[in-house]
């Protein structure tokens, strides 16, 4: 028999366990409630979208830009066989990213490594941040 | 300034427990370990006595040029130990670890596993 009994029995390690889950909300925006987690950031020519998505091949994720958000989509099979324990979701998920600004949706790349999903959207010219010089007059 | 902080808090990586499924088939147990951003290089699995640990570390590159807008995710070490009983055959566990999925597999000692029994002529 494989039983992990840390969560059932061990009880100090379930009390630290309590004071991380308490504390994370404080480093992360937002709690993972939503499925896939999602990082975005940006840089003065792209917008970067990351993913936590483990076990999924490429092409099972479906990417779906449209003209205001990019949506992430997919399907997370279950094993086959008698289940001792379940934490990993499976079924359907969906994320919609927003997207504030355009993007030059003919060049966007995607990639995937270990398990995170790496999306890159320019930004369009008109979205970039510009410089104007003031006249001395 | 920040960058003093980030040295400082560099070392002490924040620690998950990693999602896992412990499932049983005919031939032996699996367990399935969500480690994204675990490469096979940053991945350890020690079993000592009956305690199987997996420890693995996912660090994302710096991107300094970047400001980060939304954070859900982040560096982290995922730890998780398991405790194994004397049905399983210690030599013949094998662990694989493809696209940020860590797979276990720990196959029944011999004298577990399934046996049909003959049913001798009277």
């Amino acid at each position: 028999m494989v039983i992990d009994f840390s969560s059932y029995y061990d009880l100090p390690r379930s009390l630290d366990n309590f004071f991380e889950e308490f504390w994370k909300p404080s480093l992360l925006s937002q709690r993972r409630v939503s499925y896939p987690p999602v990082n975005i950031s940006e840089d003065d020519d792209n917008l970067i979208v990351m993913s936590e998505i483990p076990g999924m091949d490429s092409g099972d994720i479906e990417l779906t830009l449209n003209e205001k958000s990019l949506i992430i989509k997919g399907t997370k099979k279950s094993e086959v066989g008698n289940y001792y324990r379940q934490e990993r979701p499976t079924g359907n998920f969906q994320r919609i990213v927003n997207l504030n600004i355009p993007v030059r949706s003919e060049a966007v790349q995607a990639s995937m490594k270990d398990g995170v999903l790496t999306v890159i959207l320019p930004k369009s010219k008109e979205s970039r941040h510009v410089t104007i010089a003031i006249d001395a007059q | 300034m920040t960058q003093e902080l980030e040295k400082k808090s560099a070392p002490a990586l924040l620690r998950f427990r990693p999602n896992t499924d412990v499932l049983e088939r005919e031939d032996g147990f699996y367990i399935f370990v969500d480690m994204p951003g675990v490469s096979k290089d940053n991945l350890s699995i020690d079993l000592r006595e009956n305690e199987l640990e997996v420890c693995g570390k996912a660090v994302y590159p710096r991107m300094d040029k970047a400001k980060a807008l939304h954070v859900e995710f982040g560096d982290g070490e995922y730890v998780r130990t398991f405790t194994i009983s004397d049905g399983v055959d210690r030599d013949g566990i094998r662990a694989t670890m493809n696209k940020g999925l860590l797979e276990l597999y720990l196959p029944k000692a011999a004298r577990f596993s399934p046996r049909r029994i003959e049913i001798q002529p009277g």
